[in-house]
């Protein structure tokens, strides 16, 4: 087991560094930075000086080398817009993104898993019918129109919520709710199709046959075995929420790291953008390692050697 | 199911965690709310060069000199007097006395000389180094009398000490850039309070400050890139100024009940750029001119803009200091353009041009540029609006890697080098014009320090580029402000959001 975890991290180390390797190459093609955060009266001359006490006339291999090297000692540089620690930029709005990730994936799974075990145990059912309707309208509703509607509608015309920022727990509904709504929808649909095929099971019979109570059989029996690859889309929508919710964020300035990444993408902010990248590289890999742990103990029978 | 419980709680705890930040509370009133898209860059006083970023730090640090009224003049504000020039390479500034720093350090020549010194060091990466580089010297000669040496006659600086923040250099020595920059001590109105980064920048009234203290006792910039949302803010109370409401929006603002638009005739110019770097027709002056007379401005002012934008004849705004009076738009005469195009041997039907324009960045920039190619096409110009995003349309402009055509604005600009000067001469792309003579011209104008003869000079060129026809010339656009009924205040011309000038109403 421990050995199992030791190669993963290593695997995680390689991906981490691949993915910083990947999107520093990127940024030469990208264009040059320096004359996007400028004022417009600087002179070519001056343009060059700036290239050059930034760096960015040596070879590019000195510049990876030199990239990676204060990577491995968590100096990522300083912003180009900003002038500031790029690091200290993008860990400062990590809580903002945590709890609003956090908030939203709870309040998904809430609505999801009984909603796609009850549509399976009603199969065909108006239950079912009306659950399955609103998945699709979840996941088929773009993020920012219902952001807008919720906004005019709770904040502007009815007033009960703020429209936009962070500081009390009602600044949480719109947003999470807007976060929530698509993963939701795919959280249900799988639910429901993998306790569909488990319902089906001999076991089922045999625990219904025994006399257990309906309930039982539903969440001890069927939802247990039903539950791996919901576990599996966890970890992948939990990965892509911490990553930023780039439109959820903008729409409600939400002060996270998806808005600032694209913020930093637009104006070629390179070393925000590295930042960003392996903070969201390294946490999809750990993500991943939980999510496989997460299975042994979910299913005995899965053991890694 | 464990492993739901196990995430919930986990969520759970997270939630709190970030909760933690406490709503802001005012104490005796709540704060004025201005909603912006974006946080500052820098709370360093001369360090980055940018609207957003400028026009929060204005409000912690004050400034020499500032434009005042409309037409606007320069007044003197930390300063005590106009400069005074006793000879061509030399500018002395009196300081107003008895100011202090918001931590109570008194405000001297000495801080002014530090600050110039400051931004000309290369280390601080300063934006306003360029604009300073023809300083010789800078001398503190009585403690509130400032002297500064140019190395050649440099009259533009009168326009550069023009909101000029200065900082505290004794602070900054001591806490270093980093630090003075995450919590800023300036001679301001209002005294930094705190900055959420991303979320909002809050300041109150200082209570050290020169001048009579504040009306408003509380300020908060709040940072809402999306602009819906912003005037969503507007609209539920939560914001009291929101600059550039769309024009399509202003009626519902003005049917809010306690919100309304206040607009003005900015000093910013938006242009059609005529590309002549490129061998083509629009080397051609007459071809050039032919689009002037092509475009119906008036039109696309009123039926676009609904009357809110101001035309312009030349490259200057109405309210520029050097503004030429004398100048008359191109008139509307597609017959004449079709002429003049014949003329420099072209047919008009087989003129095929791209115009570049980005999308948001101006008041209804893509619909201009869309509204421009269709009057190209009525004389059978294929004309293509290509609409880029912000970055890669400057870019493009940089590289000269445009259309023959693109859209641009300028400003805010109150005199005329700032203009003329950034724009056209040759190594500059902005304008996508220059040639041999107006460059010269300009060099000419830029050291003539008789205030007299630098007008005349400036509008002698505007008559050259007004024939010359580098741009087709269009409008200085209005910005147009949502503002809280409960709120005085006027928007400015030159985008300046000071809010020492606003009261709450009682």
């Amino acid at each position: 087991m421990l050995q199992f975890v030791a190669r993963r991290l290593i695997q995680a180390a390689v991906v981490v560094a691949l993915a910083l390797s990947a999107v520093f190459a990127l940024q030469f093609l990208a264009g040059d930075p320096v004359k996007l955060f400028l004022p417009t009266d600087t002179t070519p001359k001056q343009i060059e000086e700036f290239r050059e006490r930034l760096g960015l006339n040596d070879p590019w291999l000195v510049q990876y080398a030199r990239f990676m090297r204060g990577a491995l000692r968590g100096d990522f540089g300083r912003s180009l817009r900003q002038n500031e620690p790029a690091l200290g930029l993008v860990l400062e709005r990590f809580p903002a993104t945590l709890s609003l990730s956090g908030v939203a994936m709870l309040v998904a799974l809430a609505v999801a898993i009984p909603v796609g075990v009850l549509s399976a145990a009603r199969r065909n059912s108006w239950f079912d019918h009306l659950g399955i309707g609103a998945t699709v309208v979840g996941q088929a509703v773009p993020g920012f129109w219902l952001g807008l509607m919720l906004i005019y509608v709770f904040a502007v015309w009815l007033r009960w919520l703020p429209t936009s920022g962070r500081g009390t727990w009602l600044h949480y509904v719109m947003p999470s709710i807007t976060l929530a709504a698509f993963v939701a929808a795919r959280f249900a649909r799988l639910t429901r199709s993998m306790m569909l095929d488990v319902l089906g099971q001999d076991y089922i019979r045999t625990a219904r046959a025994k006399g257990l109570a309906p309930r039982r059989v539903l969440y001890r029996h069927a939802f247990k075995n039903a539950s791996l690859p919901i576990v599996t889309l966890l970890a992948l929508q939990l990965g892509q929420l911490l990553g930023g919710a780039v439109i959820t964020e903008t729409i409600f300035a939400w002060p996270g790291v998806g808005r600032l990444l694209v913020q930093a993408l637009l104006n070629r902010d390179f070393p925000v953008v590295l930042v960003g990248v392996f903070l969201t590289a390294v946490l999809y890999s750990l993500l991943n390692l939980t999510a496989d742990l997460a299975y042994a103990w979910l299913n005995p029978r899965i053991r890694y050697e | 199911m464990r492993v739901l419980t196990a995430v919930a709680t986990v969520a759970l705890l997270a939630a709190l965690a970030g909760s933690s930040t406490a709503p802001y509370l005012a104490a005796q009133e709540r704060p004025l709310v201005i909603a912006l898209g974006a946080e500052p860059r820098s709370l360093l006083a001369q360090h980055i060069v940018d609207w957003t970023t400028n026009v929060q730090q204005l409000n912690i640090y004050d400034r020499l000199y500032y434009w005042d009224g409309m037409p606007p003049r320069i007044r003197p504000s930390l300063a005590a007097e106009l400069p005074q020039t006793p000879d061509d390479l030399t500018w002395i500034i009196k300081l107003r006395p008895n100011v202090r720093f918001s931590n109570g350090d008194p405000f001297t020549a000495e801080a002014v000389k530090s600050t110039i010194e400051w931004l000309l060091d290369p280390r601080n990466q300063s934006h306003y180094r360029p604009r300073f580089s023809f300083v010789e010297s800078v001398e503190a000669t009585d403690p509130l009398t400032v002297r500064i040496k140019t190395r050649e006659p440099a009259p533009i600086l009168r326009y550069y000490l023009v909101d000029f923040a200065v900082h505290n250099p004794g602070y900054i020595r001591q806490v270093g850039n980093d630090a003075a920059n995450r919590n800023p001590v300036g001679a301001g109105p209002y005294k930094f309070v705190r900055w959420d980064r991303d979320e909002r920048l809050v300041l109150e009234a200082n209570p050290t400050y020169w001048n009579r203290p504040p009306a408003v006792r509380r300020v908060e910039f709040r940072f809402i890139p999306d602009f819906s949302a912003r005037l969503a803010a507007l609209l539920a109370g939560e914001a009291d100024i929101v600059k550039d409401v769309p024009p399509v929006a202003v009626d519902q603002v003005n049917r809010s009940g306690h919100a309304e638009v206040r607009s003005v005739a900015s000093s910013r110019i938006n242009y059609l750029a005529l590309v002549n770097f490129r061998p083509g027709p629009l080397q051609d002056r007459r071809v050039r001119q032919a689009m002037n007379y092509a475009v119906n401005v008036d039109e696309i002012i009123a039926s676009l803009f609904k009357g809110r934008a101001t035309r312009i004849p030349g490259a200057l705004s109405s309210i520029n200091e050097d503004v030429n009076p004398n100048l008359k738009p191109y008139p509307y005469n597609p017959e004449r353009a079709v002429q003049l195009i014949r003329e420099a041997g072209f047919d008009p039907a087989r003129l095929e041009f791209t115009i570049d324009s980005p999308s948001g960045r101006y008041p209804l920039d893509k619909e201009a540029a869309e509204a421009i190619a269709a009057y190209l096409g009525r004389i059978g110009i294929r004309a293509r609006v290509q609409v880029n995003e912000w970055g890669t349309h400057l870019d493009k402009i940089i590289n000269r890697r445009t259309g023959e055509m693109f859209y641009l604005g300028w400003g805010p600009a109150l005199e005329a080098q700032g203009t003329i000067a950034e724009l056209f001469r040759p190594e500059r792309t902005y304008s996508g014009f220059g040639t041999p003579a107006l460059s010269q011209e300009i060099n000419k104008a830029i050291p003539i320090v008789d205030r007299q003869k630098r007008r005349a000079a400036w509008y002698r060129i505007q008559v050259m580029l007004y024939t010359e026809a580098p741009w087709v010339f269009l409008w200085q656009q209005h910005d147009l402000y949502g503002v809280n009924k409960r709120v005085t205040w006027a928007p400015h011309p030159a985008e300046k959001i000071f809010v020492h000038d606003a009261a709450w109403v009682r």
